[in-house]
């Protein structure tokens, strides 16, 4: 567990300083959260709290930060000559891919959750009501997870990606098309579908109800969550990794 | 197993393929704890393929190596706890600071917060970079990087450092500069050094002892001056009044004289293979040349360096 922290601290120390040099993201970064902190919500006003479909929105922010940042972290390692280095301290194989997936997936988990709190605050500023305008408890709490979860698939995703990658550009090429693939896929499979089997799918959703489908697709990202990230630790070694 | 062995390293028959190319050809070796050893060979030849298989990053396909007493197959772990490294690059972090790229690995090693500190702060100063310790390394020059990766590689005080080429690169000042850090280093800390390097002048300076590999091939192994022992350079140097142009042609008509050069009094000559000084000697009298000094120039470890590639033509290899 001490290994592990030693990891996420150095790459928060190297995301800090990236974040902190605004030539070399800080500033993208700040006009990223502005754009989806507070304009997006204030143009939304109280739909960007109450819509259901904005409940997918924060696990594929979320997704998206951790593909950038792992990619840097795995792909970055190779492409800066710094992995074999780091292969050759006393560090644990498994140690060092946990350290970098947890960190990946606290920046991403905490840019979404930061981005949702600010805009839930520019949301009540801008469209004042007589309560405030909040998620509710559950809502929160599926969002939340749903996010974490879809951080860690994304993480466990991308250092396969990242594994392949020569340069940490290749591998953010190849994380956006995942991620294109990932969310967009479903969309249109669904859309290819007859008018009917789209009718008889909407109608069973709707008959399962909300919590038993938040449920389901809880349980789905955990379990497949589970799986990539179990599949790359197995890839994680360092007698292949040295020799890629 | 523990490290309670008068040997830093011992191999036995490692072997390693990568497909149909073989990297290491039945690698046997043995290292002293508290030297400095230096694996001396061509590109290629097999160097780095070797750490890595005594870090246990890699498996040899035969034979096997034991690094402080542990296997390199089974004890990977145990070997990379108490070994340091410098590999092909320094391996730093650019947006770190030098002082955040040493803390990390001072983390990694478990050594406690006070102690990191103090040891950052000692070999910071000794390399000269404690008044850049907060500048990100990637503003830095290639020597300053060098100094602080090999700074990195002792940190945690290991019992035995693998520095693979840590001159390359660098100028000749930051190369003096750096090799005599590393002396210091080897004295200081009692530490057994593993060396790679091109550099020829810089093992004949720093190891005690050196092997030389190629094509996978351990040549020979020994002291700088057991490599050098029995090799002729076959060059002497005269110092010397009196040489006209006639004793000069008379010289350049001999047999056993490949080339002579003049300058400043002396007269420099290239032997033939096996020849003898004297009958030139005695040539130079009976022209009236009035001799001050003899000097047969001693082999440097280049010269039996070069002198064992040359050799190597598959048949006597491991000949000295």
């Amino acid at each position: 567990m001490r290994d592990v922290w030693t990891v996420i601290w150095k790459e928060w120390r190297e995301f800090r300083d990236q974040l902190l040099s605004l030539r070399r993201g800080g500033l993208s970064a700040l006009i990223l959260a502005l754009i989806l902190g507070v304009v997006a919500p204030v143009q939304l006003g109280p739909e960007w709290v109450q819509s259901k479909i904005i409940v997918g929105y924060w696990p594929f922010l979320a997704a998206t930060m951790v593909s950038s940042l792992i990619a840097d972290s795995v792909a970055g390692e190779r492409e800066r000559h710094t992995l074999e280095t780091l292969l050759a301290s006393r560090l644990s194989d498994s140690a060092i891919l946990i350290g970098k997936i947890v960190a990946a997936v606290l920046y991403g988990l905490g840019f979404a959750v930061a981005n949702l709190l600010i805009g839930l605050v520019a949301v009540n500023i801008a469209h004042r009501a007589s309560a405030p305008i909040l998620f509710g408890a559950q809502r929160f709490l599926v969002t939340i997870v749903l996010t974490a979860l879809a951080s860690l698939l994304m993480a466990g995703i991308g250092v396969f990606i990242s594994l392949r990658a020569s340069t940490v550009k290749q591998a953010q090429q190849a994380f956006g098309i995942a991620i294109i693939v990932l969310t967009m896929g479903p969309l249109l499979a669904f859309n290819a579908l007859s008018y009917e089997t789209r009718a008889r799918v909407a109608l069973r959703l709707a008959a399962l109800g909300e919590t038993r489908i938040e449920a389901s697709v809880v349980g789905g990202l955990a379990l497949l969550s589970a799986v990539v990230i179990g599949a790359a630790l197995a890839r994680f070694r360092r007698g292949k990794l040295v020799l890629d | 197993m523990s490290d309670a062995t008068s040997y830093a390293i011992r191999a036995e028959g490692v072997t390693r393929d990568f497909g149909p190319v073989r990297a290491l050809d039945a690698l046997s070796l043995e290292v002293p704890k508290g030297i400095v050893f230096g694996f001396l060979g061509p590109n290629g030849a097999g160097k780095t393929t070797a750490i890595r298989i005594f870090l246990g990053l890699i498996d040899p396909t035969a034979g096997r190596a034991e690094v402080l007493g542990y296997d390199t197959r089974r004890e990977g772990a145990a070997i990379r706890t108490r070994c340091g490294a410098l590999l092909e690059h320094p391996g730093l972090y650019e947006r770190l600071t030098a002082a955040d790229n040493l803390d990390f690995y001072g983390r990694a090693w478990h050594l406690p917060r006070r102690e990191r500190r103090e040891r950052i702060r000692e070999l910071l100063t000794r390399f000269g970079l404690w008044e850049r310790r907060d500048d990100p390394v990637g503003r830095w020059s290639r020597g300053m990087k060098q100094k602080l990766a090999v700074a990195r590689a002792v940190l945690h005080r290991p019992a035995l450092v693998f520095l693979d080429e840590p001159t390359s690169g660098l100028d000749p000042v930051a190369t003096v500069g750096l090799r005599e850090d590393l002396a210091a280093l080897a004295a200081h800390e009692g530490v057994t050094v593993f060396l790679t390097t091109h550099n020829l002048n810089e093992a004949e300076r720093l190891c005690a002892q050196v092997g030389v590999i190629r094509n996978g091939r351990l040549l020979a192994v020994g002291s700088p001056d057991t490599l050098r022992a029995g090799r002729d350079t076959g060059r002497v140097d005269i110092a010397a009044r009196g040489v006209t142009e006639d004793v000069l042609a008379l010289l350049r008509a001999c047999s056993d004289v490949r080339s002579v050069e003049t300058g400043n009094g002396r007269l420099s000559l290239s032997l033939a293979n096996g020849a003898s000084v004297a009958p030139i000697v005695t040539l130079l009298v009976q022209q009236n040349v009035e001799i001050e000094e003899v000097r047969k120039a001693r082999a440097t470890l280049e010269d039996a360096f070069l002198d064992l590639m040359g050799l190597d033509t598959g048949e006597n290899g491991g000949r000295l």
